[in-house]
C-alpha cells in the first residue's frame, strides 16, 4: 500500500516539478531589440551610452557589438500608453529596451547584418549618421551605400516573408548625429541629401557588375526588381517609397555631446522608441 | 613620461582614462583601426608582451584581456624609451581584472564604478616609474580639465613638467615644497605671478638666464627634485644626458668666474657668495626652521597617502605590492605553467581510457574549454585543407594563428565539436580579411571625377600591372567593355611598348569593341599608341593630357574633355626584375593614375605573395609615401577563376600579403566574363 501511495505521489508531483523547471527557463522574456547601425564615427556607442546612462561616455571605434537594457525615461510616453484613458493616475512602470550597438568599420558589418537578418525580436532600427561629415562628398557615399544597402536588406525580408505569419515591418529612424558641430547639415537637408545619393547608388548598383557568387554557379537570372530600391523604375528616390515594404522612415537630429539640459538630449530617440516599442 | 593611459571596452566605451596632456581621441582610434581592425601590424612584432603602435610621433602599447573584452593602452612620446611600460600594462591587466572582472563579465554592462582605481594606478606608476622621469603626483587631474602646456616646451621633449596651474587645481595642496618646479615655466611664459602659498620668489637674472640656457628645463628639475647634485647626472634620461651636462657647464660659467661654493637652496635658487655654507649634504643637516618644515612635509605626505585611503588604505598599498609582484613573476614565466599542466594528466591504463572517454563526450556534447592541445591536431587538419586549397603557407599560417589565438581557453557551444568551433572561427577569420574596408563602386568613382565642376573634370585613369603573361590586355578590355556598356568614352593606351604585338593586341580588341558599341549605339573607344620602343611613363603622360584635352584646339570654347576614361595597359614584368619594377614608380609619378589595380592569376601558387609585396611597394608617389593610404595599389584582379575550380586560395594569399582588397574577378575569355567579388561566395569554396 505504502509502495502505491509513494509512486501516487510521485507521478503527480514529478510532472508539476518539471513543468515550473522548464517555464521558468524558457519563458525568458525576450525584450524588444532596438539596433545601432551606421558607418563608422557616426556616434552610435556615445549615443548608446547616453541613452542607457542619461550621459554619454569618451568611446572609441567599436570593435565588437555591445548590448544595453534600458528602461524608457518616465517623461517618454509609450505605445502602451495609449491604451490608458487621460485620467488613469495609476502608476505604470515604463517598459525596457534591449539596445544593440555594432561597430561601423566596413570589415565588421557583419555583426550588423547578422543581426537583421537573425529572428529576434527586431522593433526598430536606429541609423546614425555624422551629419558635418556628410557635406564632403566622401562621406556622403559611404554613408548612402551602407545606408542602401541597410534598406535593400529590409525590403527583401520582407518581400520574402509573404506568408501570413510575415515579419514584422521595421521602422528605421535617420538620427542626424553632432549637430552641435559647426559644420553639420540640418536635419531636413540630410534626409535630402541622402535620398539624391541612394538615388544614385541606386543607379551604379543596378548596371554593376555581377557578383562572383550569381553567374557561375546556377547560371541563373538576377532579378533586377528584387533588387531596386523602393519603386521599380522610378526617377529619384524618396523614402516615402520605402512605405510600400513596410519600411518607415523618419529623420531626427541630435547630438550627444551638446551642454544643455541632461534630459533633452536624448529625448528625440526615446520618444520614438517609446512609440515603436 | 606616460602621456595618457586608456581602459577601454572592445566595443569602444572608456571604462578609465588618465590624461597627462591633451591626447586627441583620434590617435587610439586609429590604433584600433589599423591594428585590431584591419590588422595592418604583423601581431609578433612588438618586444615580448606589449607590441607597439606608432603614430604621429607617440608610440603606444597596448595589452588586451580577451575574457572581459577589454585593452589596455599606454600613449608615450616617441622620443621616450621607457623600459617600465610593459610591466606597468601587465600589473595593471592582472589588477583591473581582478578588481572589475566580474561586473565586467555581467551581460549589458557599459560602465564601472572606477573611484577605487585611480589611487591604486598612482601607486602602480610610482613603483614602477623608474628615474628621474617621473611626474608629479599632485599636478595630474584624472577625467579632468586636461592642462595646457605652455609654449616654451615644445612637444618633442621629454619630461616636461605640467604647466603652471593655479592653486585651486593642485590635488594636496600642503605639499609647498614640490611647488619648485613651476618657477622655471612662469618666468618665461606668464607674466602675471603665480598665486603661490610658498614663499615669494624674485626672479634673479641669474635664475632667468639659467632657465634660458638649458633647452630642456628637465634636468635642471630634476636634480632641484631629487636634491643630490651626485644623482644629477646619473638619474637624468639619456635622451636628455648631453643638454644637462652642457647646461650645467654653460651655467656654471656664466656664473662665476672662480670656482665659488654655490648653494642650491630649496626653491632651485642660487644662494651666491655663501662660502660659508656647507656643501656636503652627507651629514644631517642642522635642523633650521625651513628643514624643520622640509620634514614635517615630507611626512604629510606619506600619512596623507596612506590615510586617504580609508580603513583598506594601508592594506592596499601592502597588498599591491604583494599582487604586482605576483603578476609580473607570473607573466615572465609562462611555459612553467603549461608544463605543470601537461603533467596533470593520470597515469594507468584505466584513468587513460576514461579521461580518452569522456574527452570524446565532452567533444560530442560541447562545453569543453580549448587548450593549445585540444586545438593543434584539428588546427593542423585545417592548414592542410587550406594548403590544398592553393593558400600560400603564409596565409594559411597567419590564419590559423589568429584562429588559435581568438579560441584558446574558450568553451565551445553546446552540441559543437572542436572541429565546427574551429570550422566556424576559420570561417569569421577569412571573411574579415576577405571583406574590403570600403567596397569599389567603379562606376559611381567615374562619374564623380568625369563630372566635377567645369575646371575639375578631368578623365578618370586606371592602369593595370601585373606579370607577364596573368591576363593584363585581356581583363582590360573587359573593363573597357562595361565601361562602354554605361555610355563612358574609354581610351585605351597601349603602354606595353616591348613586347612584339602588345599594341597589335590592343588594336584587336578595340576594334571588336568599337565594333560591340557601335552596334548597340554606346560609348566610344579609341586605341592611343606610340608604337614600341618608348618610355611606357610618357606614352601614358602623353595619353592622358590627349584625354584630357585642356583648351588646345577649339578656338573659342574650353577644350572639353575627349574621353571619360583613360585604360593604360603596361608591360609585364617579373616581379624580382628590380630594373623594371623600378621603372613602375616613375610610371606611377607621371600618369597618377586613380587607380592602379594588379592583376594575378587565380593558378599561381606561393609565387602570389612575393608578387603582390613587390608590386605594392613600388608605387610612392614623389615624397616617398605609399600611394592609396600607404598601401601601394587600389585592388586586385584575379583572372582565371574558372581554370581553378574550388581553389581560390590566391585571392586570400595577395590579399593577405598586402591588405589590398580584391575587386574584380576575371572568369573567362569573353568580354563579359567579369565579375566582383562575393565575400561569403570565396570563403565557401574555401572552407568545402
Amino acid at each position: 500500500l505504502s509502495a502505491i501511495l509513494v509512486t501516487l505521489i510521485f507521478s503527480l508531483t514529478l510532472p508539476i516539478l518539471i513543468h515550473t523547471y522548464l517555464y521558468k527557463r524558457a519563458v525568458a522574456k525576450e525584450l524588444p531589440t532596438f539596433l545601432l547601425i551606421g558607418p563608422s564615427g557616426a556616434g552610435k556607442t556615445s549615443l548608446l551610452t547616453l541613452l542607457a546612462n542619461g550621459t554619454p561616455s569618451p568611446t572609441h571605434t567599436s570593435q565588437a557589438p555591445q548590448t544595453a537594457t534600458c528602461q524608457l525615461p518616465s517623461t517618454t510616453r509609450s505605445s502602451e500608453d495609449k491604451y490608458r484613458s487621460e485620467n488613469d493616475t495609476s502608476s505604470r512602470t515604463q517598459p525596457s529596451v534591449l539596445l544593440l550597438d555594432t561597430p561601423g568599420h566596413g570589415k565588421l558589418r557583419h555583426h550588423a547584418i547578422a543581426s537583421l537578418t537573425s529572428p529576434t525580436s527586431l522593433k526598430g532600427l536606429l541609423f546614425v549618421v555624422d551629419s558635418a561629415v556628410l557635406s564632403s562628398a566622401a562621406g556622403l557615399t559611404e554613408t548612402a551605400e551602407y545606408l542602401y544597402d541597410v534598406l535593400l536588406l529590409l525590403q527583401k525580408r520582407h518581400m520574402q516573408g509573404k506568408t501570413s505569419k510575415g515579419p514584422l515591418a521595421i521602422p528605421v529612424l535617420l538620427v542626424a548625429n553632432k549637430q552641435d558641430v559647426f559644420t553639420s547639415l540640418p536635419a531636413g537637408l540630410v534626409k535630402s541629401k541622402l535620398e539624391e545619393e541612394l538615388g544614385k547608388v541606386r543607379q551604379t548598383r543596378s548596371k554593376g557588375l555581377l557578383d562572383s557568387g550569381i553567374g557561375m554557379d546556377d547560371g541563373g537570372e538576377a532579378d533586377e526588381e528584387s533588387n531596386w530600391l523602393g519603386e521599380y523604375g522610378a526617377k529619384g528616390f524618396k523614402f516615402a517609397q520605402m512605405r510600400e515594404h513596410g519600411v518607415e522612415v523618419e529623420v531626427v537630429g541630435t547630438s550627444t555631446s551638446a551642454e544643455g539640459e541632461d534630459e533633452g538630449r536624448g529625448r528625440k530617440c526615446w520618444g520614438w522608441i517609446g512609440a515603436n516599442v | 613620461m606616460l602621456d595618457g593611459f586608456e581602459i577601454l571596452t572592445t566595443s569602444g566605451i572608456v571604462l578609465w582614462r588618465r590624461h597627462y596632456t591633451p591626447i586627441s581621441s583620434n590617435l587610439i582610434d586609429s590604433l584600433v583601426r589599423d591594428v585590431f581592425i584591419e590588422e595592418k601590424q604583423k601581431p609578433g612584432g612588438g618586444e615580448n608582451g606589449a607590441p607597439s603602435y606608432k603614430k604621429d610621433r607617440y608610440t603606444l602599447r597596448w595589452t588586451s584581456a580577451k575574457d572581459v573584452g577589454l585593452v589596455f593602452v599606454a600613449v608615450y612620446q616617441s622620443l621616450l624609451h621607457l623600459s617600465w611600460i610593459e610591466s606597468l600594462l601587465t600589473a595593471v591587466k592582472g589588477l583591473f581584472t581582478k578588481a572589475y572582472g566580474q561586473e565586467l563579465k555581467t551581460p549589458h554592462t557599459l560602465k564601472v564604478n572606477t573611484a577605487q582605481w585611480d589611487p591604486t594606478f598612482d601607486a602602480l606608476v610610482n613603483r614602477l616609474d623608474t628615474g628621474s622621469t617621473r611626474r608629479q603626483s599632485d599636478t595630474i587631474d584624472s577625467e579632468g580639465p586636461t592642462e595646457l602646456t605652455p609654449p616654451s616646451s615644445s612637444a618633442g621633449d621629454d619630461a616636461d613638467e605640467p604647466p603652471p596651474v593655479p592653486a585651486p587645481l593642485f590635488r594636496k595642496p600642503a605639499i609647498p615644497t614640490k611647488r619648485d618646479d613651476v618657477v622655471g615655466d612662469s618666468t618665461s611664459t606668464d607674466a602675471t605671478p603665480i598665486p603661490t602659498p610658498d614663499t615669494s620668489r624674485p626672479a634673479t637674472p641669474g635664475h632667468a638666464a639659467s632657465h634660458l640656457l638649458t633647452a630642456k628645463g628637465g634636468p635642471g628639475k630634476a636634480s632641484r627634485r631629487s636634491r643630490k647634485a651626485q644623482t644629477f647626472n646619473a638619474s637624468a634620461p639619456v635622451s636628455s644626458g648631453d643638454e644637462s651636462s652642457a647646461g650645467r657647464n654653460l651655467k656654471g660659467g656664466a656664473k662665476t668666474a672662480a670656482k665659488g661654493k654655490r648653494r642650491w637652496d630649496v626653491d632651485g635658487m642660487a644662494i651666491e657668495g655663501d662660502d660659508d655654507g656647507v656643501l656636503d649634504y652627507s651629514a644631517s643637516a642642522t635642523p633650521g626652521p625651513e628643514n624643520a618644515e622640509r620634514e614635517l612635509d615630507v611626512a604629510d605626505v606619506n600619512t596623507s597617502q596612506m590615510g586617504s585611503r580609508t580603513g583598506k588604505g594601508q592594506f592596499v598599498l601592502k597588498d599591491l605590492d604583494d599582487e604586482v609582484d605576483a603578476i609580473l613573476a607570473s607573466s615572465s614565466k609562462p611555459q612553467q605553467q603549461s608544463n605543470a599542466t601537461d603533467d596533470s594528466t593520470g597515469s594507468g591504463l584505466l584513468a587513460s581510457a576514461s579521461s580518452r572517454l569522456t574527452s570524446l563526450f565532452r567533444n560530442v556534447v560541447g562545453g569543453k574549454t580549448l587548450t593549445k592541445a585540444d586545438l593543434q591536431l584539428p588546427l593542423q587538419q585545417m592548414q592542410t585543407h587550406l594548403l590544398s586549397k592553393n593558400v600560400a603557407p603564409e596565409a594559411a599560417t597567419r590564419l590559423c594563428q589568429a584562429v588559435e589565438t581568438d579560441l584558446l581557453d574558450q568553451k565551445t557551444a553546446n552540441y559543437t565539436s572542436i572541429e565546427s568551433t574551429i570550422r566556424d572561427s576559420m570561417t569569421k577569420a577569412l571573411t574579415r580579411m576577405l571583406t574590403p574596408t570600403s567596397s569599389l563602386d567603379l562606376l559611381r568613382e567615374v562619374t564623380s571625377v568625369t563630372s566635377g565642376q567645369g575646371a575639375l573634370a578631368r578623365p578618370y585613369v586606371i592602369s593595370i600591372v601585373g606579370v607577364n603573361g596573368v591576363g593584363k590586355s585581356t581583363n582590360l578590355s573587359k573593363i573597357a567593355f562595361f565601361l562602354l556598356q554605361n555610355h563612358f568614352r574609354v581610351l585605351v593606351v597601349a603602354g606595353d611598348t616591348f613586347r612584339s604585338g602588345a599594341v597589335e593586341q590592343l588594336r584587336v580588341h578595340v576594334r571588336n569593341l568599337s565594333a560591340l558599341s557601335q552596334r548597340e549605339g554606346v560609348g566610344k573607344v579609341e586605341l592611343f599608341e606610340k608604337g614600341y620602343g618608348k618610355d611606357a611613363a610618357t606614352v601614358a603622360r602623353d595619353a592622358v593630357a590627349f584625354a584630357t584635352n585642356k583648351g588646345t584646339q577649339a578656338p573659342g570654347g574650353s577644350g572639353q574633355m575627349l574621353y571619360d576614361v583613360v585604360l593604360i595597359d603596361t608591360a609585364g614584368r617579373r616581379h624580382n626584375d628590380s630594373r623594371l619594377m623600378s621603372s613602375l614608380t616613375k610610371f606611377g609619378q607621371l600618369a597618377n593614375p586613380d587607380k592602379v589595380f594588379m592583376v594575378g592569376e587565380a593558378l599561381v601558387g606561393t609565387d602570389s605573395v612575393a608578387q603582390a609585396r613587390n608590386f605594392a611597394k613600388e608605387f610612392v608617389d614623389t615624397k616617398g609615401k605609399l600611394r592609396n593610404n600607404g598601401v601601394g595599389m587600389d585592388g586586385f584582379i584575379i583572372s582565371k577563376c574558372d581554370t581553378v575550380g574550388d581553389m581560390v586560395g590566391t585571392l586570400v594569399s595577395m590579399v593577405h600579403a598586402t591588405g589590398i582588397p580584391v575587386v574584380f574577378l576575371g572568369v573567362g575569355q569573353h568580354y563579359g566574363d567579369l565579375r566582383g567579388l562575393n565575400v561569403g561566395w570565396a570563403v565557401d569554396k574555401l572552407m568545402k
